[in-house]
């Protein structure tokens, strides 16, 4: 199949176990159905040359706000595909879509302080900027950076403090629950 | 409707948030005192009443619950207009749903629309009802109404969404899409198509029609302008280009893909199956049964002269030639991955180009070698190769990668790709014993040497190196099974610690620990790794057959029972709430997820895990009570008798099974959860690739469940047919057993055997023959538990006949003492197959004629308590079959106690004096080969690295690992499992004890 493609719901058994392969956490399945029921145009799959999927993203719309924005929820690259460029092509496969699809403004991320390998990849291949610090926002009161990028060659409107966090709380659906949990455990693997 | 009157239910909304907020937050006691307060003002309030009902479900009182709602849907109906609205009939339907009564919230919905036609709002509930009723038919009506009212696009699509589903899952006509189709025509004709999806669902009915040329034409009219990227276009034209067997027209598209997309497999895989004509390649991709697609692409030629062949594998080549001129600067594998993919075709053609494509083998591997990915890339090109081939390729492979060696990274990924096409080429097993080990040590050096490199990466991270000590472990345990030196197997689990103490999070290693621990009978450590997988949700579904196979077989049964009830409660809660999920997509407007999304739940639901997970936890009840005739009961009261299981058991034959579970995961010597090539010898062996494991699995596994399905009411059965038995037998000298219990007993048993592919005569025969020691038991095969399972209710059939008495003792006699003669003295490490065995004798089949006993002995005692009385005057005389019972009892007695004294001796073995042995096995000869070489390697490096070197973070865990730890643990859980075996026994022992004193007074 494809090397990046759009998932479909039977992926979720490979996803998974992409998961299991390479991240510490991993999310209820309910999360996982939530957003690729909801934006199913947002989730990617990597696929190998021999059909296995390898990598994935998993991203959301935040329409509530005033700007219609993009918001990258888990990226997972299994250990032994990295180094490859799949991370960046998942990446930007789902940003476009945002664009495309969606027509969001820009995406935001959260990444911990400490994934060196992650900051990396989204500052310097993806053109993402710091947008904010989130005092221990991660389960293990690690902070993590709220980070953007502008889609369509917009600026980006700042706006610091009390707009940050409250996207995840939105009600959308029978899964917000289990979204914040999930969010806690973040993007974590794009080495 | 709320808001034309303003209020929720009639009640203004400040009373009712605070009972929201209170049930929010879980103060339900609050909740009821504010709604009391509320009802007292609005006694006949639906709304009311269904917060109420809400309240108490929460509380877990059910029944008051469903009868509050019932009191609230009463008034629903009776009372007038103004109190219904979808607040009030959203939360009854809440409550409705969370009591298991979907149908009484769709009769309320129902009930409303019908009042107020057009009310939306009310029918959107309505048609959610369906959905969650998964009523495809009701949920079309619903639909159509909505969009005749409303006149919106998204309610023709759900209309055309509850059809498409009526024609996949309903398996309804055909001809429905046509219906369909006709909708969206008329509505695009005079309202055109707004959403991108809706122009998906559009194309994929006509495609489900075969209507190919009119899904090309609306793709390239104005309604494709709706997909805005342009290569996913290309792809759909592509694909309907290719099945409308336009197959030049399809190459163009797809060489246009390929321009925009070089890196596109499937899309080139699609392009040459354009190229060749060759409709096949639709098989591979339609097959979304497993996991993992297969690997091995069928190609056809034969419609195709060699003339014909030829021009087209050029103008394939040049197509790949100038994708990988353009990509020259990237690091796209694809346009390489294709060279190989021609020179494959052309070895299938017949061309005899194996030097060629071995040759763009190894131009890939020296481009890409070094890349973790570069084996599963190449596994299937490998495939088509000879055994003499593959090894030639290995050949290549080693002198290229020495040759070429720059850094040390570089070198480290080549030699572990070499080794792990030595594995997948099955090569690997064609090595002398010696080059095996010699070959374990350098990768045990190479992995030390290499560890500095790792020294600043993060926890996380995967480390240089963390392969091999997979495949070290991997020789490791061929080793041991080609020489049955317990010393590999034991190094093997010292290589694998010692890696999960550097790396914590390594699944393989775990995966890899958990199958040898559970081979040598160390199944609670085995347990332990498995838990620290971490497997939850949809992954019980995918990775729990790693273990679930040996928890069955073990007397674990308080883990077994968690592991199987978290599963099924996630199954369960799954296809509980996955309809609520449906209809998330319905509002979202993603039309062609509601299809996936409703196969998926079947999937789920078809799969063969889930039905065998459910019988097994039943039977686990019945083996966990079997030992109390009244506690049994019960749970057979719970189980309705075993009729439902029955009925399973007959659906079985018909019912699609679905394989959902990752075998790839697996290591070598178990493919699947019933084979183990260790239980067997290395001659007897044909290396074959895990592929496919599960389409051998299907037709055993589904007898299997078939056959356990029908225990639990077989158990029954032998009950009421013993429960009478003694009585009659000293009354009427008659056969036992009511006759219609026995008559569908009789027929239990024929289907049972029939199951185990014999006959009832000829199983009889079997048994009897066995017990004569006319046969062994070998020719029970590995159903030799289900035999004996037979025999115990055949007994139960026809208690009266002594002969079948003295079968069934001489049948366990001989099964249980043979075993424990071959054991003998040796240790659990190397005799645990048959421990399992005697594990599953004992507390299946010997667990239920145990039931019988009881039954019979439970008949022939005096009712109530006149223990004193019955003595003198309810005596029953003796009779052959209460000297049959006596003779059971003491012949099962004496068989579990020879059982209890094997495991006593184990038991009782100095657990330091096992340690002890186990690490001398680990002493290696300096002098000679043999096991020891790769630990010492390993223990040196410890012994002389530096921090400096390695890092704190490694540093500490080299330091903190210790051999001695590891086979303490080994050996503690080996221990730990005999004891629980030991309960086990005991508590058989001692019912059979009391069995004994209660006929001493028969």
């Amino acid at each position: 199949m494809v090397c990046i493609r759009r998932a479909t719901v039977d992926d979720l058994l490979a996803m998974q176990a992409c998961n299991l392969m390479c991240l510490p956490e991993n999310y209820q399945m309910k999360y996982y159905l939530y957003h690729i029921l909801s934006w199913p145009q947002l989730l990617y799959v990597a696929e190998d040359y021999n059909g296995r999927i390898v990598g994935y993203v998993l991203a959301k719309m935040e329409e509530e706000s005033n700007e219609c924005h993009g918001h990258i929820t888990s990226l997972a690259v299994l250990r032994t595909h990295r180094k490859l460029g799949l991370a960046t092509k998942l990446m930007t496969a789902a940003q476009a879509a945002m664009e495309q699809v969606y027509g969001a403004e820009y995406v935001s991320l959260h990444v911990r302080r400490s994934n060196r390998a992650a900051f990396n990849l989204y500052t310097e291949t993806l053109g993402y900027q710091i947008n904010d610090v989130e005092a221990k926002y991660y389960a293990d009161g690690e902070d993590a950076y709220d980070m953007r990028k502008n889609l369509k060659g917009k600026q980006i409107h700042h706006h610091h403090g009390g707009g940050g966090h409250a996207h995840h709380h939105h009600g959308a659906g029978c899964c917000s629950g289990d979204a914040k949990e999930a969010e806690d455990a973040k993007a974590t693997s794009s080495k | 409707m709320a808001s034309k009157f303003g209020l929720a239910g009639g009640i203004p909304e400040r009373r009712v948030r605070p009972i929201w907020d209170a049930i929010d937050s879980r103060q339900f006691k609050n909740a009821l005192k504010l709604l009391t307060s509320l009802l007292s003002k609005y006694p006949k309030s639906p709304y009311a009443l269904a917060l109420k009902a809400l309240i108490h479900e929460r509380m877990g009182k059910p029944d008051e619950a469903l009868a509050v709602c019932l009191d609230a849907k009463d008034l629903l109906y009776k009372d007038d207009s103004s109190l219904m609205d979808d607040l009030t009939l959203s939360t009854l339907q809440i409550v409705f749903q969370r009591l298991d009564h979907l149908d009484l919230a769709t009769s309320c919905y129902a009930h409303a629309c019908g009042r107020f036609p057009n009310n939306l709002e009310l029918m959107m509930g309505l048609f959610n009802c369906y959905v969650r009723e998964y009523s495809f038919v009701k949920q079309q009506q619903t639909a159509i109404k909505m969009y005749k009212l409303a006149g919106e696009e998204r309610f023709l699509l759900w209309a055309v969404c509850s059809i498409q589903l009526q024609v996949l899952c309903d398996k309804s006509g055909e001809k429905l899409l046509l219906l369909a189709e006709g909708l969206l025509k008329k509505h695009i004709a005079s309202h055109s198509m707004h959403e991108p999806e809706a122009l998906m669902v559009y194309i994929s009915l006509l495609e489900q029609q075969s209507k190919y040329n009119d899904a090309l034409e609306v793709l390239s009219g104005n309604l494709g302008s709706l997909l805005v990227i342009e290569v996913d276009k290309l792809r759909i034209q592509g694909r309907l280009l290719a099945r409308a067997r336009d197959y030049s027209a399809a190459v163009d598209v797809y060489k246009k893909v390929l321009e925009l997309s070089p890196d596109d497999w499937e899309c080139f895989l699609q392009y040459l199956g354009c190229l060749f004509e060759d409709d096949s390649m639709w098989k591979f991709f339609d097959d979304i049964d497993q996991i993992h697609p297969t690997k091995h692409i069928e190609c056809k030629f034969s419609h195709l002269t060699e003339e014909m062949f030829d021009s087209r594998i050029s103008s394939a080549s040049e197509l790949v030639q100038k994708l990988q001129r353009d990509t020259e600067n990237s690091n796209l594998r694809g346009p390489h991955l294709a060279e190989i993919e021609i020179e494959k075709r052309k070895f299938l053609f017949g061309k005899k180009n194996d030097r060629e494509l071995l040759k763009s083998l190894l131009q890939y591997f020296l481009k890409f070698g070094h890349l973790a990915c570069y084996a599963s890339d190449v596994e299937a090109f490998l495939q088509v190769l000879p055994p003499h081939k593959k090894a030639e390729f290995v050949g290549m492979l080693v002198k290229n990668s020495d040759s070429v060696s720059a850094s040390a990274t570089i070198e480290l990924g080549q030699t572990t790709t070499i080794l792990k096409v030595q594995e997948l080429t099955g090569n690997i097993f064609e090595l002398p014993l010696g080059e095996i080990e010699a070959s374990a040590v350098k990768l045990a050096k190479l992995y030390c040497q290499n560890l500095p490199l790792s020294k600043d990466l993060d926890p996380q991270e995967s480390m240089f190196g963390e392969e091999l000590l997979s495949l070290i472990s991997n020789m490791l345990v061929q080793l041991f099974w080609r020489t049955r030196h317990f010393g590999y197997l034991a190094e093997a689990i010292m290589v694998l610690e010692l890696g999960l103490t550097i790396r914590g999070h390594v699944w393989q290693y775990k995966i890899l620990l958990l199958h040898i621990y559970s081979y040598i009978g160390a199944l609670p450590l085995a347990f332990e790794r498995y838990k620290a997988l971490d497997v939850k949700n949809i992954l019980t579904e995918t990775v729990s057959h790693h273990i679930l196979h040996q928890m069955l077989e073990s007397p674990m049964w308080v883990d077994l029972s968690n592991l199987l009830q978290d599963y099924l409660k996630f199954m369960d809660d799954h296809l509980k709430e996955s309809a609520d999920l449906t209809f998330l997509a319905y509002r979202h407007r993603n039309y062609s997820k509601v299809i996936e999304f409703v196969l998926f739940k079947e999937r789920l639901q078809q799969s063969n895990q889930y039905e065998a997970a459910r019988v097994e936890a039943s039977l686990l009840q019945l083996k966990q009570n079997a030992d109390s005739i009244e506690e049994e009961e019960r749970v057979l009261e719970n189980l309705k008798s075993g009729v439902q299981f029955v009925d399973l058991s007959k659906e079985m034959g018909s019912r699609t099974l679905r394989f959902n579970e990752d075998m790839q995961t697996r290591p070598w010597w178990t493919p699947c959860p019933e084979k183990n090539y260790l239980l067997g010898s290395f001659e007897e062996f044909s290396y074959c690739p895990k592929e496919n494991v599960n389409k051998d699995r299907e037709e055993n596994v589904r007898r299997a469940i078939q056959r356990k399905s029908l225990v639990p009411r077989m158990i029954y059965l032998s009950i009421q047919c013993s429960a009478t038995a003694l009585k009659e037998s000293v009354e009427t000298n008659g056969s036992g057993g009511d006759v219609k219990t026995c008559g569908e007993l009789k027929s239990l048993l024929e289907e049972y055997t029939k199951m185990l592919g014999s006959s009832f005569s000829d199983a009889v025969g079997m048994i009897t023959e066995i017990s004569q020691g006319a046969r062994t038991s070998e020719s029970l095969g590995s159903d030799l538990v289900d035999w004996l399972n037979f025999a115990v209710f055949w007994n139960a059939w026809s208690l009266s006949s002594q002969e079948h008495w003295h079968v069934l003792n001489l049948l366990f006699e001989r099964l249980i003492l043979d075993r424990i003669k071959s054991m003998g003295s040796s240790d659990m490490s190397s005799c645990y197959s048959d421990v399992q065995v005697l594990v599953q004798i004992i507390t299946e089949p010997l667990g239920w004629h145990c039931l019988v006993i009881q039954a019979c002995t439970r008949s022939s005692l005096p009712t109530g308590k006149k223990k004193k009385k019955a003595q003198h005057s309810d005596h029953l005389p003796s009779s052959p079959m209460t000297q049959a019972v006596k003779d059971s009892i003491h012949s099962l007695c004496s068989t579990v106690q020879e059982v209890s004294t094997w495991l006593t001796n184990q038991i009782n073995n100095p657990e330091d004096a096992q340690v002890e042995k186990f690490l001398s096995t680990l002493k290696r000869n300096e002098d000679a080969g043999g096991p020891g070489h790769v630990l010492w390697v390993l223990e040196s490096f410890i012994a002389s690295s530096e921090e400096s070197e390695v890092g704190s973070r490694i540093f500490e865990a080299l330091k903190t690992w210790s051999k001695a730890d590891s086979t303490r643990k080994t050996v503690t859980a080996q221990q730990k499992l005999l004891r629980e075996f030991l309960q086990i026994c005991e508590s058989k022992r001692e019912l059979l004890e009391k069995l004994k004193q209660q006929m001493t007074h028969v």
